[in-house]
């Protein structure tokens, strides 16, 4: 059973009659199925671009088109009418949003062609998202993870797209005003109450189309493809086949699937960043040395599991969310803090020294001395890299045996490389100065 | 309430491209075959749950609804178990207004296969409880240690394989609302330390011009290593009770006195990894008195102004700690001065350990009763060096344990 809410928009054609008064008409409406609908959803906007076409017949001459979309969230300064076929004898005259009617226009249209047309009708809408996530699953070592991306598309517009071709856009594109505005509604607005009530109806006659859908086109075989491919500044993933997106439903599709990515479980303490917390990162790259590299991925939330047992069954790591990571950049998962990796830092020794005093015998430069004792101990059955940064303001020097790089002016990190069960101590002298003591 | 989970797998078939949204709806309600919840991640609790489906040919919808559950319904994983290579999750729907899902999986036979789901939920709350007992010489204890679970997350688990990141996993039955106790470990003769702390900064320096008894913290004290007869993993933060073992009084004369206990003291526990030390402040003692007093504080090397403002000095400080044991066995006592800024020790009567850049310990062994004039003085000096008017706080992260 199709339920009326399942159609917002419906499209009418109306036949002049020449000679009726101008206000005075007669409607045939003969409620053109869509033909076609594609969906291409950006993710940085509240934005979606419907293209959908229709077969339409035209008399010759003129003909009234009305579009309406009530309870939905259409942008009525997009909307966009072209002939496909017989293009060049179909004129769009002008377009007529009457009075004291709401969410509808009226597409004058002169057509020199008699019979069917197949037209294109575009538009924006509001209230489509799509966003990725991720789930890690590393093995036991925690060398290697799969990797596994999905999309899931969010359809609070008010309306039902079925059989519907998506497209989701990577990038950032500008809007001078948003969608929702123009739609004139907030999303509250949408047609939440009759969903309700039909919710039941909607969520069956949705499994059935879906499975009519996947019987015929896929025969139940494979998972859909997403082809992906970069346009400009903007990366387009084209899912496979056509997909029905109910109003107020959500859908997740599997995107991409790589086994045997090699990661390094890096610890990090850094109390700046993250107070005296040892945070615990999956580092990879998004490169084909790495069995990636093959797409950008987009920013989405990550769920890290980790294989536990012989009968696969998981750890849960953490879960964090990563920005855009463009092809060949390396990717550091923020997983939360792991108390089985311990840094402890402590200040051993604090010397003032080297005063100096102006001629009114007041305190005008000074240097200070701190040793530093590290304890690192990883009681994790696995080796990891724990990786401590230190920050000093000012004039300041170190001095250590223990291996350290400068990250910038102010900043070192020692690397430590712990084996499973291991421990590690190092200590560092820090001098700064002060006052006229500083000489850089 | 009613609470539920529940997992539904209904095959669909096509009836006529007319009736594109009327199905044929065969639902089988598979019963959980087996679930295992970890907590060894102390944020999150994930279970998994496996379910036998019985698949058709084709496309298969497999909803799996949750009612009045904390389930983070963005964790939702499901894994083929059985037939890995030919079952394909193709895609999952989510209804509006639900706590549900879809999932629209492929098989390409008729056939019966072992799913595994995977979800955060939340509301399992976990507690680690230590019950231990000391012998009476104090110089060892046995521990119980427990997992308290307490399950307010609306799910009944049954037969659930309970992992706690360490050891065995425990088969239990943990239905929503219940709190149950698990033995996850027993320690037996941890050879332990009791020590008194006296710290400078929290303790009286004179207990007469106090109104009320001054104790001295009492602790217990072991490492977690395999000395120990533990150093297997961490341990983890819990509450620790700590009895000692006592003889009660016999019933009538000439019966023999039974076994009894008596509670001693309780403490949180902290996070303690292999090769640490735990440290159980238990409760105090009276039986050992400690007297502190400053007898020198002294200016030296004063630094002035032109206008005769003192721009920068040094100290010269003395000070006499007397300590009395009135208890009839020595007693182990651990004196602890916090000594801020740039300082050095002149000179000591007892060793010393510099645990850090501000604190310095004198481990005492106190014979029994030494009181009077038998009683332990120590006596230290120390200058501090280069101290100006208003000298900032340094740098400190340290941990003073």
């Amino acid at each position: 059973m199709k339920i009326s809410f399942l159609k917002t928009i419906c499209l009418s054609v109306a036949l002049l009659l020449a000679q009726m008064p101008a206000d005075a008409r007669v409607n045939v409406v003969s409620l053109p199925k869509r033909n076609s609908v594609q969906l291409t959803i950006y993710n940085s906007v509240d934005l979606t671009l419907v293209k959908e076409t229709r077969f339409l017949t035209l008399r010759k001459g003129m003909n009234k088109l009305e579009f309406s979309w009530a309870n939905t969230l259409i942008d009525p300064t997009s909307l966009e009418f072209r002939a496909l076929t017989h293009a060049d004898e179909v004129e769009v005259l002008d377009v007529s949003y009457p009075p004291r009617v709401s969410n509808t226009l009226e597409w004058r249209i002169n057509s020199e062609f008699v019979g069917e047309v197949q037209v294109e009708i575009r538009y924006f809408t509001s209230g489509i998202s799509w966003n990725a996530d991720y789930v890690a699953e590393a093995n036991k070592p925690e060398k290697l993870m799969n990797l596994a991306g999905n999309v899931r598309v969010t359809n609070n517009s008010g309306e039902d797209y079925e059989n519907a071709q998506v497209r989701l856009v990577v990038g950032v594109v500008r809007l001078v005003e948003e969608i929702l505005q123009l739609a004139g509604q907030t999303r509250t607005e949408t047609a939440k109450a009759p969903m309700a009530a039909a919710k039941s109806e909607a969520r069956r006659a949705m499994i059935g189309a879906d499975a009519m859908f996947d019987t015929a086109t896929f025969g139940g075989e494979k998972p859909r493809e997403i082809a992906k491919e970069g346009i400009s500044e903007y990366f387009l993933y084209t899912v496979e086949g056509r997909d029905t997106i109910l109003n107020q439903w959500s859908k997740r599709m599997p995107s991409f699937q790589a086994a045997d990515v090699p990661i390094v479980s890096y610890y990090k303490y850094e109390k700046e960043q993250f107070g005296n917390q040892v945070m615990r990162f999956y580092r990879f790259k998004n490169d084909k040395a790495s069995k990636l590299g093959v797409e950008p991925l987009p920013d989405g939330g990550v769920k890290a599991l980790r294989i536990m047992a012989p009968d696969n069954s998981y750890s849960f790591v953490g879960s964090t969310s990563v920005k855009y990571i463009p092809i060949n950049e390396a990717v550091e998962l923020q997983l939360g803090n792991d108390q089985e990796v311990m840094v402890k830092p402590t200040l051993m020794n604090w010397e003032k020294a080297d005063i100096r005093f102006d001629k009114h015998g007041n305190v005008v430069g000074w240097t200070t001395k701190e040793t530093w004792d590290f304890e690192v101990q990883n009681s994790k059955e696995i080796d990891v890299v724990v990786d401590i940064r230190r920050t000093f303001p000012g004039d300041w020097s170190v001095e250590t045996e223990a291996k350290y790089e400068n990250v910038d002016q102010n900043k070192i990190k020692f690397v430590l490389p712990l084996k499973a069960h291991g421990k590690q101590k190092f200590s560092y002298k820090v001098t700064t100065n002060y006052g006229i003591n500083v000489t850089k | 309430m009613k609470t539920f989970i529940a997992f539904t797998c209904c095959a669909a078939w096509l009836l006529a491209p007319d009736f594109a949204h009327a199905r044929v709806k065969l639902v089988a309600l598979p019963e959980r075959a087996r679930v295992t919840v970890s907590l060894d991640n102390p944020n999150a609790t994930l279970v998994e749950e496996e379910r036998l489906v019985t698949l058709q040919k084709g496309v298969n919808q497999v909803d799996f609804s949750w009612a009045s559950v904390n389930i983070d319904s963005s964790s939702i994983q499901v894994r083929a178990l059985g037939h890995p290579d030919k079952v394909t999750v193709l895609n999952t729907s989510y209804p509006p207004n639900e706590n549900a899902l879809i999932w629209a999986v492929s098989s390409p036979d008729a056939i019966e296969e072992r799913f595994r789901i995977s979800y955060l939920l939340s509301g399992l709350n976990r507690d680690i409880v230590y019950k231990a007992v000391a012998e009476p010489n104090e110089a060892s204890l046995s521990s119980r240690n427990y997992l308290r679970l307490r399950n307010s997350s609306g799910e009944d688990l049954s037969n659930a394989e309970i992992n706690i990141g360490y050891g065995e996993r425990f088969t239990k039955n943990l239905a929503h609302e219940e709190v149950l106790e698990l033995l996850s470990e027993k320690i037996e003769r941890l050879p332990i330390k009791k020590v008194l702390t006296w710290d400078a900064a929290q303790q009286p320096w004179d207990p007469e011009y106090e109104k009320k008894t001054v104790g001295i913290p009492l602790s217990y004290v072991f490492t977690n290593d395999l000395r120990s007869t533990l150093g297997a993993h961490t341990l983890l933060p819990g509450k620790a009770r700590i009895f000692l073992k006592t003889k009660d009084q016999a019933a009538a004369p000439g019966e023999v006195a039974s076994d009894g206990i008596t509670f001693t003291g309780e403490d949180w526990a902290t996070l303690t990894p292999v090769d640490r030390e735990m440290k159980l402040y238990i409760g105090q003692s009276r039986e050992v008195k400690v007297v502190q007093r400053k007898t020198k504080d002294q200016r030296t090397n004063i630094r002035r102004t032109t206008g005769n403002a003192d721009a920068m000095w040094d100290t010269d400080e003395e000070f006499k700690i007397e300590v009395e044991n009135f208890k009839h066995g020595p007693v182990s006592l651990v004196i602890v001065e916090h000594i801020p800024g740039y300082w050095k020790i002149v000179e000591s009567s007892h060793p010393h350990v510099k645990k850090n850049a501000y604190t310095i310990e004198f481990p005492l062994q106190l014979g029994k009763e030494t009181t009077g004039t038998n009683k332990t003085t120590i006596r230290f000096q120390i200058n501090r060096l280069n101290v100006q008017p208003n000298d900032p706080a340094p740098q400190n992260d340290v941990d003073f344990q």
